[in-house]
């Protein structure tokens, strides 16, 4: 063996040592460092002084005082550790424990206050029977407009109130043939759904009646983003149909979910309105302190609606209706501008 | 609409107080917006859902009053004298665009005196214009405010020309020339097209039909002789004559919402007796009338039982009698349980039973309907998808992450810099949704980046952040019906480094009871630093991606400190998430650890190698833990590394014996050594 050999091992084994004794957090645990490191039988200073014997005899000289210098660096570690841990004071030593300073957290994330709203209302209409029916956010004139009663001439359909899709022409000229399809595909219109609504019809298609769901989501309308608009936002939706459900089922369903939803007993009130899908509609406002707050449409399914389903409009009635979540959200938490929701500042997210 | 106090109070009694009407119209579906007070007036605004033009004027609000406080209507009857017939020179219409245009009348007024308004009817335009336009607003003359006047009353628009300055005293309704040009009397030049109503005279257009008239021909002080316009335009043409010219007028906005049919000829009777009352003249006797007259309404039958099942409570028949007759719908038969009515002119949204029903609901109060029924209760379940995805949010609010919401569409730049999910162009939105933001999104991750950034300008650390959104991707190759599909994605965007971030991603796993490991692809994209990104793949499908940002892509977004992100099919998750565990018996006998450090070289890579020990544990191995992977070129040399890793070892059905663990021990040693060339390090 090399004697710079040797002397590295030695180095490498004394600092080590050095640094595990002086993470030794209690007497056993450096204990068990002392007799992995120095143990007289099998200790890993032993196992290196083994190599001394198969030493150049030349180099001997040397390489037994740099064993015995390292040795001695290595005693004085264990015993400043030994010292250092019977300094500690035990935890039980009131005197040295201080309560009062900061404990240490674990970072915990925040739901987003949309999604705790999105949850919390999904819950409360999930103990009235209602379940959760999810749609295409992408959707097709059917489902956003005509199924809804919403005629063609109607202003609701204008181009400019909709963002209404189309596939990007691509550049690619071996792309030819994709484009052609590309603009066969849509000779119908499609657009980005303005309600959520469009669920209740393609729930409505699929199932025969009863029905009882609400479903929640993102709808888009254009409109520049202020305090009070933004053109992406989340709506809940409800539906009930069924033979004999009336008006006054409606206005109990709502009563008791904004009970619940404000943890107190309200009432709830009703405005004559016009939607296309409903007749009667209304606005329904909430009692909230001392004033009312409006809180969405609603109405009892238009029978042409029913007739695009395929349903009997003499057999069935329904009731529907609409809410707009980051209003619901906004309101409880004194959100005073909706651009707060997706700016997503975290200071912002993480108040709730 | 704004209506006046003292202008309704000409055609019903107010006996009761402004807050008390304000509440009752609210009620009712007159939405009170605010009121003001204009001298000795009360202007009070009031919201009109669109199918209600007929509240557009005077008399339809008053009729509401009526019906709900049960107080006698007074309509105006206009009265007419007249004189000699209009010549056959004297004016001629002639009706070219009857799809824009279904009538159009004129009457024809001789000599009158334009001057200056009474103060009556200054007074009654006043409390109206100035509330909704101006504190400065003043009246024009007796002519173009009478026109106006009769507008607010029965909310049928009505236009004066200037009959000696229309050219051949000939009117003509047609389409607009492309590129045509009009003054209109706000003095603004309109460019016209094809799609635009115009009414021209021999020569030129005169006025935009609907909208607004024109400069050349509008009533001055030198005007003598009148042609009243008084015609119905189609809704849709107008709405968007106004939308593409940006001009919008109180006529304009009642066309496009459709005016009552019988108003065009009563409200130019209207007009034409006021005119001559206040700027004297000779009303020409007769009127011309082009086009196709109001049709008759068609009856509708009302079963009485309806309106319990709908509303579910009864109205007593005297008042859902009461109701719909004052409301204006004459009643044709009264047989057992059923009303047969024909619905005014003025109400086309009443066609249907139900449409009936609603409006004796309206009246009737909707305050009357209960809140307190009993709804049977039913089942419901939570759904799948609700189940995983509270599980997701549970685990990553847990792991410290918080979640964002970000828009649906980018722009151009941010769209196209990375798609993983789809090689072709993304869908685009024919009118922005943010500032530029036209196309939907293929990935979540540069949405999270920019929020990255957002932060970071604010000096906000740690930003750890996730969203579960859509993403929108073209598939041309699916035809016309499934040219596009939705994706839920979850993904991630964090400051933490690779193989946190992949243990967040398996913890997840774990939260979805999912415990096939994540395989590894390697891939390769600029989007992503070499070599520090893969793909993620979960029983051999796409799972997803994982990386750190490239040094050029956080340029792009302007990103200051390293930034891992992740991107997870949320349908591959749910398609696999075990969501309902079967408890398995748990052994009740002790472990026994081994930990060992092979010696290989690097191009081992661990998965392979822990397969192998894996294999060679065989059935008591309970978990492999991977402690450390340590590289030391002096101690190893270059290209080698040492694995070192921990075997837990147990036995279901007894304790594994010292001797059983070391043959263990062995054959893992020996499997290392043939399949990896690792050697033990003591």
């Amino acid at each position: 063996m090399a004697l710079d050999e040797f002397v590295a091992e030695l180095d490498q084994l004394a600092e080590a040592a050095a640094e595990s004794f002086s993470l030794a957090t209690d007497a056993s645990m450096l204990e068990e460092l002392r007799v992995k490191i120095l143990g007289a039988k099998s200790g890993q200073l032993k196992s290196v002084q083994k190599g001394l014997g198969k030493m150049d005899p030349a180099d001997k000289p040397l390489a037994g005082k740099h064993f015995n210098q390292t040795k001695q660096r290595i005693d004085e570690a264990y015993s400043f550790a030994q010292q250092r841990l019977a300094s500690v004071p035990s935890q039980q030593d009131s005197a040295c424990f201080d309560a009062t300073e900061p404990g240490r957290q674990p970072r915990i994330g925040h739901l987003h206050p949309i999604t705790q709203t999105v949850q919390e209302l999904k819950d409360i209409f999930g103990r009235l029977g209602f379940s959760v029916a999810e749609g295409p956010e992408i959707e097709d004139e059917r489902h956003n407009f005509d199924a809804l009663n919403i005629d063609p001439s109607h202003p609701a359909r204008d181009p400019l109130d909709n963002f209404y899709l189309q596939t990007a022409h691509s550049g690619a000229a071996s792309l030819d043939d994709e484009a052609k399809t590309v603009d066969c595909a849509l000779e119908s219109p499609w657009l980005l759904r303005s309600q959520t609504s469009t669920v209740q019809i393609r729930v409505m298609e699929e199932n025969p009646p009863p029905i009882r769901i609400v479903s929640l989501g993102r709808v888009y309308r254009p409109d520049t983003a202020d305090a009070t608009h933004y053109p992406m936002f989340h709506q809940i939706e409800g539906l009930l149909v069924d033979t004999n459900v009336t008006m006054a089922d409606l206005k109990t369903v709502l009563r008791i979910f904004c009970s619940s939803y404000l943890g107190e007993e309200v009432h709830v009130r009703f405005r004559p309105s016009f939607f296309p899908f409903t007749e009667p509609s209304v606005e329904v406002d909430m009692q909230w302190g001392e004033g009312w707050v409006e809180m969405g449409g609603a109405g009892m399914v238009d029978p042409n609606v029913f007739r695009a389903v395929g349903y009997d409009p003499e057999k069935v009635t329904g009731f529907a209706f609409g809410l707009g979540v980051e209003r619901l959200c906004a309101r409880r938490f004194g959100i005073t501008d909706i651009r707060e929701f997706f700016k997503n500042d975290v200071r912002f997210l993480e108040q709730f | 609409m704004i209506v006046s106090w003292n202008w309704l109070q000409q055609y019903v009694p107010l006996e009761m107080s402004p807050a008390e009407l304000e509440k009752r119209l609210t009620d009712c579906g007159l939405n009170h917006e605010g009121s003001e007070k204009v001298s000795d007036d009360l202007a009070i605004d009031l919201e009109v859902t669109s199918n209600r033009p007929d509240c557009l004027g005077h008399l339809g609000v008053a009729r509401e009053i009526a019906v709900l406080y049960d107080l006698p209507l007074t309509e105006p009857d206009p009265q007419l004298t007249v004189g000699l017939p209009i010549g056959a020179d004297e004016a001629t219409v002639c009706l070219d665009a009857s799809d824009l245009c279904s009538r159009y009348t004129a009457r024809v007024i001789r000599g009158v005196k334009v001057g200056p308004s009474p103060e009556w009817l200054v007074n009654r335009l006043r409390t109206i214009y100035q509330t909704k336009q101006n504190a400065n607003w003043e009246p024009i003359n007796n002519v173009v405010d009478i026109t106006n006047y009769v507008l607010l009353e029965s909310g049928q628009p009505l236009h004066a020309f200037d009959l000696n300055r229309v050219e051949g005293r000939k009117i003509v309704v047609r389409r607009a020339e492309k590129n045509e040009q009009l003054v209109a009397i706000n003095h603004k030049t309109y460019t016209l097209d094809s799609e635009m109503c115009v009414i021209a005279d021999q020569k030129r257009p005169i006025a935009l039909g609907g909208v607004m008239g024109g400069a050349e021909t509008e009533v001055s002080l030198e005007t003598t002789d009148l042609l009243i316009e008084s015609a119905m335009f189609a809704p849709l043409a107008i709405r968007s004559t106004a939308r593409k010219l940006a001009l919008f007028s109180d006529s304009s906005y009642r066309f496009e919402r459709g005016p009552d049919p019988r108003s065009v000829d009563w409200a130019s009777r209207r007009c034409c007796e006021l005119i001559l009352e206040l700027a004297g003249g000779e009303l020409a006797e007769g009127m011309i009338d082009v086009g196709t007259p109001p049709a008759a309404r068609d009856p509708i039958v009302l079963r009485l039982p309806e309106i319990e099942r709908l509303l579910g409570i009864e109205v007593p028949s005297e008042q859902v009698d009461r109701i719909l007759v004052a409301l204006g719908n004459e009643l044709e038969g009264n047989a057992q349980k059923t009303l047969t009515v024909i619905p005014p002119t003025w109400r086309r949204d009443l066609s249907r039973e139900v449409d009936l029903i609603e409006e004796v609901a309206r009246i009737y109060g909707y305050d009357k309907i209960p809140e307190d029924r009993q709804v049977p209760i039913c089942a419901s379940s939570r759904s799948r998808e609700d189940r995983a995805k509270d599980r997701l949010y549970h685990a990553l609010t847990a792991a410290g992450f918080d979640e964002v919401v970000t828009p649906s569409a980018v722009d151009v730049k941010t769209g196209s810099i990375y798609s993983p999910w789809s090689t072709h162009a993304p869908i685009q939105s024919k009118v922005p949704m943010l500032r530029g933001a036209d196309r939907l999104r293929t990935s979540l991750i540069p949405s999270l980046l920019s929020v990255r950034r957002t932060n970071e300008n604010v000096g906000v650390d740690p930003i750890e952040i996730f969203e579960l959104a859509s993403v929108y991707l073209a598939t041309p190759e699916g035809g016309s019906e499934k040219w596009h599909t939705e994706r839920k994605m979850l993904g991630f965007c964090s400051g933490r480094d690779f193989f946190e971030m992949k243990g967040m991603i398996e913890a997840l796993l774990l939260a979805l009871g999912i415990h096939s490991p994540i395989q590894i692809k390697d891939m390769s994209d600029t989007f992503f630093s070499k070599g520090h990104c893969a793909e993620l793949q979960l029983r051999g499908e796409c799972l997803g991606f994982l990386g750190e940002v490239s040094e050029s892509t956080r340029k792009i977004f302007g990103l200051r400190s390293p930034a891992f992100v992740a991107e997870l099919s949320f349908s591959v998750l749910l398609a696999a998430a075990e969501l309902i565990p079967k408890a398995r018996s748990l052994s009740p006998y002790p472990t026994i650890g081994r930990d060992f450090n092979f010696e290989v070289e690097e191009k081992i890579r661990w998965s392979d190698f822990a397969a192998t020990v894996e294999r060679a544990a065989g059935e008591h191995l309970e978990s492999i833990e991977h402690l450390e992977t340590y590289r030391d070129k002096k101690r190893l040399g270059a290209g080698r590394k040492s694995l070192v890793l921990k075997v837990v070892l147990r036995k279901a059905d007894g304790t594994l014996t010292g001797e059983e663990a070391e043959g263990i021990s062995q054959s893992i040693d020996a499997a290392c050594s043939k399949e990896h060339g690792a050697s033990l390090r003591t």
